[in-house]
């Protein structure tokens, strides 16, 4: 072969394997009504092991194959957590699309692992929803997964044998697509219709 | 004759509606309590202490967003200006409700009673929804 035809041939090849990993990918563009999403800039989550609800690990490979939604806090904070799971039961609610429901799976990640244990966590979780997921590790094997995210946590005024403190935690809902990569982002304050509209967008798109 | 209507011998109460608790399954020992109040006195009143037979303690706390993070902060007195309001809502102040003393369903009644810095308390009901 003379040099243009390897070159016609690499050129070809390089196209060819472009487009297969464009079908293959999750990271076509999408425009959000409110979230970001990061399309190419899509990167892989390190692996990590969580605990869920049911005793089971939680890892990298346990969210391939869905669209998912992680959300961070704890149980023993009243207002906020529990306002952000009925926005995602609720989100559930106003998704029509059956495909695209099945598609979705929703974390809660407590990042107060001394008070939720997983019986704690099931009761909880699944009270906004059955289908939902909640999941804890102690803070050291919580750190791989939230600083990739971005995700930060904080335990506040907590005295040795205090069963009574804060938890400062990040407000976003992390989106995780079906590769296991760090996909996108919806920042808080979070309404369900809008991420049900975001959500079907982008479910449909990919 | 004379009439002498003594200022101050009537005390309004606090104006206050839509007091609800978000309920939460009875393994979580928290609950938070939302109300809107209207101080319809000339002066500023300020919340001192709540008490209920309900729960070990009731706090008020306020949750603030900034930068990205949530985080709660406690609220000792709670300060009404004349002829205001106060909104307590998902995201902002809420009653901090610690330890149920029965499990919580939605249409239960539960009773707080607040105490003002002027001495004075008064009841309220508040309604546990979902």
């Amino acid at each position: 072969m003379n040099k243009s035809s390897i070159a016609i041939v690499a050129l070809l090849a390089l196209v060819g394997g472009a487009s297969i990993s464009w079908f293959l990918n999750s990271n076509k563009p999408v425009e959000l009504e409110d979230g970001l999403w990061f399309g190419e800039q899509a990167r892989a989550l390190p692996e990590f092991e969580l605990v869920n609800h049911n005793n089971q690990p939680l890892t990298r490979s346990s969210l391939i194959g869905k669209w998912n939604l992680i959300f961070f806090g704890y149980t023993h904070c009243p207002d906020i957590c529990p306002a952000s799971l009925q926005t995602m039961a609720e989100m559930f609610t106003a998704i029509e699309d059956p495909d695209v429901l099945e598609a979705i799976q929703v974390y809660f990640v407590s990042v107060d692992p001394e008070r939720d244990n997983p019986e704690i966590l099931a009761a909880y979780v699944t009270y906004f929803n059955p289908a939902f997921i909640g999941a804890t590790a102690p803070l050291k094997k919580l750190t791989p997964l939230t600083r990739s995210l971005g995700i930060a946590h904080d335990i506040r005024n907590k005295s040795e044998a205090s069963t009574n403190y804060d938890v400062d935690h990040s407000s976003a809902i992390v989106l995780i697509n079906p590769q296991a990569e760090f996909a996108g982002l919806f920042g808080a304050p979070h309404d369900a219709l809008t991420l049900a509209r975001d959500m079907t967008r982008i479910v449909e798109h990919n | 004759m004379l009439l002498l209507i003594l200022p101050g011998s009537a005390i309004a109460e606090l104006d206050i509606h839509d007091a609800w608790i978000k309920n939460l399954p009875p393994a979580v020992p928290v609950r938070a309590g939302y109300m809107t109040i209207h101080n319809t006195r000339a002066n500023a009143v300020s919340i001192i202490v709540i008490r209920s037979a309900a729960f070990t303690s009731v706090e008020i706390h306020r949750t603030i967003a900034e930068d990205g993070m949530m985080r709660m902060e406690p609220v000792p007195t709670l300060v009404i200006e004349p002829d205001s309001s106060v909104q307590l809502e998902p995201g902002g102040l809420h009653l901090m409700m610690m330890n149920p003393a029965e499990p919580t369903k939605p249409g239960d009644v539960l009773q707080i009673v607040i105490e003002l810095d002027d001495g004075s308390t008064q009841s309220l009901n508040m309604t546990v929804k979902k």
